[in-house]
């Protein structure tokens, strides 16, 4: 097998539908990435019905003209029409009380509507009819070599206008007044912006269908949009998706044998399946991570209430003992014994304390014993606090301090410490703990002022 | 053909408009009223998406019941089946439900979240639609066009002496249900469009409202799938009510002046559609968005005519 | 003379048909820092947003140092309220900043290494260079603050614009920028700020500019900062222009703008 990878004409029909799959998951990336940002994803979704009565005037053009389908005039009257729509959204805003999403709406389905009127009614005029109904639900393997070259094109007219105008469609997206007070034509951005939208969706049109297009261009950037804080590099995820969804679609498409299932559900349905892998995995925004975060914020605090426990039943004995009994522990932390058991499990895992069967008793090892006296440290420093310097009532702290407890860091314990000027005991008469002490000495007088926490 | 097209230009007005009743005296008068028990409910519904700003998730919901009505159809096998129904509901439910997900739990905005969503249950739709294209009686097609002529082929029950088609007393009845539903619960809805904050004071559940209003609404785009196809149904949602907007400042009219529109634009399709012969849903909205045009320019209450003309009585007043 | 740095004449503002800002005459000279007061509806935001052009003046005319605002517009910074824009928008504070010096290089051109430069040592100025690789949603509202001034800073512009810049922010931040705007001052710059709170303007700012949906009062803080004329101000609704507003609303009904 050798191909010449010069001439469109050697291409197969699947070459040239992976191919074309390509060029509008380039176009419809960088477009939609904007689109999500700028969040104007259903003026996207307007849009791309609203092609459809230029494609249908651009069949009958040819018809008329005398000519077969020629893909440039359907592409010119497609983008004509969509700008239409998008004039005519902006007019019914300006001119009336409705607000942008029935505008939106009345465009959508009157333009669309008037589309499938055209269609259905000027049959005569329309030479390929089978052509016409794979811009509704779109076929990859229907596209010509023209078409190819005109989506080619078109695409590289709206990479290369985006290359040059990245900053200004940046900031005008950002930050309209601040665009304006820098004297960036702003009305005239918006206008190359919508037309580039248009021309993404003219592009992507016969392969998914202007029913889904807007799936291509909004799925891959909210995608990537998950994955990222940076505007170019979204762009280019964006990109990447909307190719990987394209590509995988159209494979999908083109290998099934019930031939009847149009490329434009499949790629939009691969889209979603990425975005919903993405929005399950995503490192940082992801669901699973963000309950994965919450998980273990939760046990570490358990941790933390089960070493201050220990602590204050310490306390409470005058550090006469060094460790606490299972069963007590339960009943000062209201739990069954194999519940607490857990608790220890868990502290024995991170080091923090030992369990000694067969006295049954739980002691702290040195970094288990600093945590603790961190905690009830940071406890008792946030409810003096309340109290002296936010007039809280005593009895009105000791909720808050449950929940200060285990947010506060460093910093802020030195900056509460300087505002209290080194306390030693809290509200309720019990000594504030220094984290330098040893049990011992804890025993010995509790802490003295001008000790700190660190 | 041009030339047979010119005749026809000649032929008197009275035959144009005699023209749809070569169809039929009976079956005119069913296609039509079958257009108005699809348009009517979806007009006062539309009115309270209008006005809550709600227009685009009525577009979405009207694309995402459609996996809900194939499942449900391959179950049951039968069109007019209740289950349907409850299929629609549950799909309608489902993608306010993901949108929800999506645009709570990331920081993906809404706009973007209904597009997600809708997109994708849309997409599976059509992917099960094409698959059991041979188990489904409902094709590719039909979900963009719908198949309102197709009621005069289906079997009918004899009312009044009448051979009336099933779907007609189905969409008949679902109309009925839909204006009782919305003049009993009139005020609910009025005080939680326009201020949800009070509504929930005085014990109507925004939330509920919600809800119930999108379950409502699944079940008006099930009834209307069949005439006018999921995707046009938006049409039939938003521009009767954004052209009664238009017309009158008040809900009440509002609502009046949407079921207005929603005869007028089945009379004027099914002339548009014997006419152009084209698709008798794309017809009745290309009538609904003409009379949105007029709406638009002549409006009494929003129109472009009246604003002008207010203005320069104004400015003549302040020389 | 000297040509004021801004200057106004009859400016008049009409939002959703309702008038909200009455033929505002006034001249600002040069190397001051300028507080804007007024209650809250007054038409401070306004005010600014018109003479930047946001939002069109339905008469009357701007001139900044003596030309019209497109001639003069590479000499002007504007700082819009924070909540104008989304906080999520996937930029970093490095990216905002850089923002600052788009202006210079027109619609084409890619800032270089004298512009990272710029928008760097702006940052620094803020004690926002940490920050710098930071997604903006990630900052507290001071430090979100302290980005849009750097950006502004970035600008180098001779007179700047600010919404509401100390709204929301702690305390370290207010003292932060207000120490910033006075030593702009010092450096020969304009600064015009829209300001909420009575009590820190008399100590913040050289001239005040009190403003009623109309210019009450502007010219030196010990002058203008009176009781009478602060009640002008805020004090007893400003029941006959607000009457006539209404009227005008009523009558225009559905009339745009």
């Amino acid at each position: 097998m050798d191909y010449d990878f010069t001439t469109l004409a050697s291409f197969t029909i699947n070459q040239k539908a992976f191919l074309a799959t390509i060029i509008l998951g380039v176009a419809s990336g960088l477009l939609g990435a904007f689109v999500v940002v700028r969040r104007i994803a259903l003026v996207g979704d307007a849009l791309s019905h609203a092609v459809l009565p230029g494609v249908v005037l651009g069949f009958v053009m040819c018809h008329m003209l005398g000519i077969d389908k020629n893909p440039w005039v359907i592409f010119s009257c497609a983008v004509s029409i969509g700008l239409l729509g998008a004039g005519m959204v902006r007019a019914i805003e300006s001119t009336t009380r409705l607000k942008s999403d029935a505008a939106l709406g009345i465009v959508l389905a009157s333009f669309f509507g008037v589309g499938l009127a055209m269609q259905s009614g000027l049959k005569d005029y329309i030479d390929n009819r089978a052509g016409i109904s794979t811009y509704i639900y779109g076929n990859a393997a229907m596209i010509s070599d023209a078409d190819l070259a005109a989506m080619f094109w078109t695409t590289f007219v709206l990479v290369v206008v985006v290359w040059l105008l990245i900053r200004p469609l940046l900031v005008v997206s950002f930050d309209s007044g601040f665009a304006v007070g820098l004297g960036y034509p702003v009305k005239w951005l918006n206008f190359i912006f919508y037309t580039l939208l248009t021309f993404s969706v003219v592009v992507s049109m016969q392969a998914v269908g202007v029913i889904l297009v807007s799936a291509l261009l909004i799925t891959p950037a909210a995608t990537a949009y998950l994955l990222t804080d940076r505007l170019y590099r979204m762009m280019l995820y964006a990109v990447g998706f909307a190719v990987a969804s394209g590509l995988l679609g159209c494979y999908v498409s083109l290998t099934i044998d019930s031939a009847d299932v149009p490329t434009g559900p499949l790629i939009a349905l691969t889209a979603a399946i990425l975005f919903g892998l993405v929005y399950l995995m995503a490192p940082q925004h992801g669901v699973i991570s963000k309950s994965l975060k919450v998980f273990r914020r939760k046990q570490r605090i358990n941790r933390e209430n089960t070493l201050k426990a220990i602590y204050k039943m310490l306390e409470n004995e005058g550090f006469a003992h060094d460790g606490v009994g299972l069963r007590d522990l339960a009943e000062v932390r209201k739990r069954s014994i194999e519940e607490v058991k857990l608790d220890v499990q868990r502290l024995r895992k991170s080091k923090e304390a030992s369990f000694d069967d067969a006295k049954s008793g739980i002691y702290l090892t040195p970094s288990g014993w600093r945590r603790a006296v961190e905690i009830v440290r940071n406890h008792r420093l946030w409810e003096l606090y309340l109290t002296n310097q936010a007039d809280y009532d005593a009895d009105h702290v000791h909720d808050d301090a449950e929940k200060i407890e285990h947010v506060i860091g460093a910093s802020t314990v030195r900056q509460l410490e300087r505002d209290l000027d080194f306390p030693v005991l809290d509200p309720h008469g019990k000594p504030i703990p220094s984290v330098s002490q040893t049990m011992a000495q804890q025993s010995d007088g509790g802490s003295q002022k001008g000790a700190t926490g660190y | 053909m041009v030339d047979l097209r010119k005749e026809q230009q000649v032929i008197n007005m009275v035959e144009w408009i005699e023209r749809p009743f070569i169809l039929g005296a009976e079956d005119v008068f069913y296609l039509v009223m079958m257009a108005f028990f699809v348009a009517l409910p979806c007009s006062q519904l539309g009115a309270f998406l209008v006005l809550r700003r709600m227009s685009l998730v009525g577009d979405a919901i009207s694309h995402s019941v459609l996996p809900g009505i194939v499942v449900a159809f391959l179950f049951t096998e039968d069109l007019s089946s209740p289950w349907l129904l409850v299929g629609a509901s549950g799909a309608g439910l489902l993608v306010t439900f993901m949108i929800e997900m999506i645009h709570s739990k990331t920081r993906v905005k809404q706009d973007a979240a209904i597009g997600i969503a809708f997109t994708s249950l849309f997409a599976i739709g059509v992917i099960l639609v094409s698959v059991y294209a041979s188990k489904v009686h409902i094709d590719a097609d039909c979900v963009v066009y719908g198949k309102l002529v197709s009621i005069l082929d289906h079997d009918s029950v004899t009312m009044l002496g009448y051979d009336v088609p099933k779907p007609l007393v189905t969409s008949a009845i679902v109309a009925i249900l839909t204006m009782l539903t919305v003049i009993v619960c009139y005020r609910i809805l009025l005080l939680s469009s326009f201020d949800p904050g009070m509504a929930a004071s005085i014990g109507y559940r925004p939330r509920i409202v919600h809800y119930a209003l999108m379950a409502v609404l699944s079940m008006v785009v099930v009834t209307s799938f069949q005439a006018v196809g999921a995707i046009l149904v938006i049409a039939l949602l938003i521009i009767p009510a954004a052209s009664a907007y238009l017309c009158s400042h008040r809900l009440k009219v509002m609502l009046l002046l949407s079921g207005v529109h929603a005869l007028i634009s089945s009379v004027m399709g099914l002339y548009l559609y014997v006419w152009m012969d084209c698709s008798f849903a794309a017809a009745m909205v290309v009538a609904g968005s003409i009379l949105f045009l007029f709406a638009w320019f002549f409006g009494p209450a929003d129109g472009i005519i009246i604003k002008a003309f207010h203005r320069r009585s104004i400015s003549l007043g302040n020389d | 003379m000297n040509i004021p740095a801004l200057e106004t004449h009859d400016l008049t503002v009409t939002y959703h048909k309702r008038p909200v800002l009455y033929g505002v005459d006034v001249a600002i000279p040069e190397g001051n820092l300028v507080g804007i007061i007024g209650p809250n509806g007054a038409g401070k935001s306004t005010f600014i947003k018109s003479i930047m052009g946001v939002v069109p003046s339905s008469g009357g005319w701007v001139k900044i140092f003596g030309k019209p605002l497109k001639e003069s517009l590479h000499r002007v910074g504007y700082v819009p309220q924070r909540e104008s824009v989304d906080w999520d928008f996937p930029v970093t504070v490095m990216d905002v900043a850089l923002m600052g010096t788009y202006g210079r290089l027109g619609l084409f051109r890619r800032p270089g290494k004298k512009e990272r430069m710029i928008a760097s040592e702006s940052l620094d100025k803020l004690g926002m260079l940490p920050y710098a690789n930071r997604q903006i949603g990630n900052l507290s509202g001071g430090q979100q603050q302290r980005v849009f001034l750097a950006r502004a800073l970035a600008q180098d512009s001779d007179l700047y614009l600010m919404d509401e810049p100390f709204a929301g922010v702690d305390a370290a931040t207010e003292a932060a920028i207000i120490k910033l705007l006075q030593e702009m001052r010092e450096n020969g710059k304009t600064v015009i700020v829209v300001h909420h709170d009575l009590q820190s303007a008399q100590e913040y700012f050289d001239m005040l500019l009190l403003l009623n949906m109309r210019l009450v009062a502007f010219g030196e803080t010990k002058d203008i900062f009176t009781q009478e004329l602060l009640h002008k101000t805020y004090g007893g609704r400003l029941t006959v222009l607000s009457e006539i507003a209404e009227k005008a609303a009523k009558q225009g009904k559905d009339v745009q703008p």
